[in-house]
């Protein structure tokens, strides 16, 4: 390293973090957080006993899993305008996003609230609650807390899947280090400091999960 | 906390990695104290150029349509190639890791429109031009108030990043939205996403050949002042290799190879 580097390494620090504040982490927060709802929606859906609801859940799911992410992006963002739909950059990810963490996360809880035992469910009747309040009271929280480190890993997913609404025009963590690379011409370097800002987040999110995890062990039965 | 503890391993693991990988690829000089440039005789020996380029971008590197790479640049890196005896082999990738892939040894050289530019001269070895043709500010067929480079200051423009057209766009005060290339761009102008967009007249009127019904709805709004000149690109320091491509060049200038690939593309010689 010329001492021209380390200087480099150092001034870019600044607006790749600053990348990753305003772009990466908020992209990525926001779509977890509307995708989790689609998800929990579509898990119930999938286990309705209404064909057409648990038929079009198991669509989108396919759907979503079968298409690679950066289709959905283009999908979204330059083609939905030919059928006179045009969304801002920051929608279009979003909505990209949270639909695709909607499919993957899905399945997830639907795994998760699968797992629950069925005596859960029988002890939930026998002391007279409905069917939606054994689900919510009883189940859920137990479905939770075995959801978490699966969801950890969708969520960790996410923040670097992120990289990709750099394609279609919001500025975050990546773009940041891709143009600080084109006007300094030192591609490697810039790359290997994105990574290391990539890593130092999810070093962080991981470390969340075994926080979450040890909350969450009170709602299960033993 | 053994977690944090391995992370941190890990993290100076990785910078030491890095900052070693770093080093022999900064080492601007092959031709050092290291030995002899051997550019040129590692391609002969190996038999093979490895050419990198976008596949992309009609009509300089693209697919025609039984899925051959073809296209101008194509033809005069197969015809450069063949002068040194050896045999082309092409590498596609974004023109955003273009750079990046040369740095990295993925491929011997660029063919893919590159402008000369200070700081790439600065960075890399440039051979003699090959194109040499304006650049040209596209707008919306309605759009006024854009006429001169210097009226693009505010407004909205897409270019690649790393592109030369890009750097303009910025000189002249220009917000860019950086793409991946010229189709995203005229998507982005077409969508009224962006004002305009900057790029090689060339590009322009193949589109209007190949997509009149895109095309019926941009037009010309300015001509950039001097032409942009677009040359192949080797790692600095292989001045050996870029003076084989050069002798090949004035080879194929010579016994009229450029001129009748140009003719084909673009009906005159964009060569010189």
């Amino acid at each position: 390293m010329t001492e021209s580097q380390w200087e480099l390494l150092w001034t870019s620090l600044g607006p790749i973090v600053s990348g990753a504040l305003t772009g990466t982490i908020p992209l990525a927060l926001t779509s977890f957080v509307l995708g989790l709802a689609i998800a929990l929606g579509v898990a119930l859906a999938r286990l309705s006993r209404v064909r057409v609801v648990s038929g079009a859940a198991r669509v989108y799911i396919s759907i979503i899993r079968g298409t690679p992410l950066l289709v959905q992006l283009f999908v979204i963002f330059y083609g939905l305008p030919s059928l006179g739909l045009l969304i801002d950059p920051w929608p279009s990810a979003i909505i990209a996003f949270a639909l695709n963490v909607g499919g993957y996360a899905a399945e997830v809880i639907r795994a998760a609230i699968l797992s629950v035992p069925v005596g859960q469910w029988e002890a939930g009747h026998m002391i007279g609650m409905s069917r939606a309040q054994t689900l919510r009271r009883i189940i859920l929280p137990q479905a939770a807390r075995v959801s978490v480190p699966p969801l950890s890993n969708t969520f960790i997913s996410l923040v670097k899947d992120t990289s990709l609404a750099s394609l279609i025009l919001v500025t975050e963590l990546f773009r940041r280090a891709q143009q600080i690379a084109t006007f300094s011409n030192e591609f490697m370097l810039l790359y290997l400091e994105a990574a290391l800002v990539y890593w130092l987040i999810c070093l962080v999110l991981s470390s969340g999960q075994n926080v979450l995890e040890k909350r969450l062990d009170r709602y299960v039965a033993h | 906390m053994k977690n944090s503890r391995l992370a941190l391993v890990g993290i100076v693991a990785a910078t030491a990695i890095a900052l070693t990988g770093c080093q022999s690829a900064a080492t601007p000089d092959a031709e050092g104290d290291a030995g002899a440039d051997t550019s040129l005789s590692d391609v002969q020996d190996s038999g093979t150029l490895t050419i990198g380029t976008e596949g992309t971008y009609r009509p300089f590197t693209f697919h025609d349509e039984s899925g051959d790479l073809t296209g101008f640049d194509v033809e005069i890196a197969t015809a450069v190639a063949e002068k040194l005896g050896v045999e082309p082999e092409f590498q596609e990738t974004q023109w955003d890791a273009i750079f990046a892939g040369l740095d990295a040894g993925r491929f011997d050289i660029i063919a893919n429109q590159v402008s000369i530019t200070d700081e790439r001269e600065e960075k890399y070895e440039l051979s003699e031009p090959y194109t040499v043709s304006p650049g040209v500010v596209i707008v919306g067929k309605d759009t006024s108030g854009i006429d001169s480079l210097e009226s693009l200051s505010g407004k909205t423009t897409a270019q690649s990043l790393s592109s030369n057209w890009y750097e303009l766009a910025v000189a002249n005060g220009a917000n860019v939205e950086s793409v991946e290339g010229w189709a995203q761009a005229v998507a982005l102008l077409e969508q009224g996403r962006v004002d305009a967009t900057i790029n090689d007249k060339l590009t322009f009127l193949d589109y209007k050949e190949t997509d009149a019904a895109g095309a019926a709805g941009l037009k010309i709004a300015a001509e950039t002042d001097d032409p942009s000149r677009n040359a192949f690109v080797v790692k600095k320091g292989e001045s050996a290799l870029i003076e084989a491509v050069n002798d090949a060049l004035v080879e194929l200038r010579a016994d009229g190879t450029l001129a009748e690939i140009s003719e084909k593309y673009f009906g005159e010689d964009v060569t010189e």
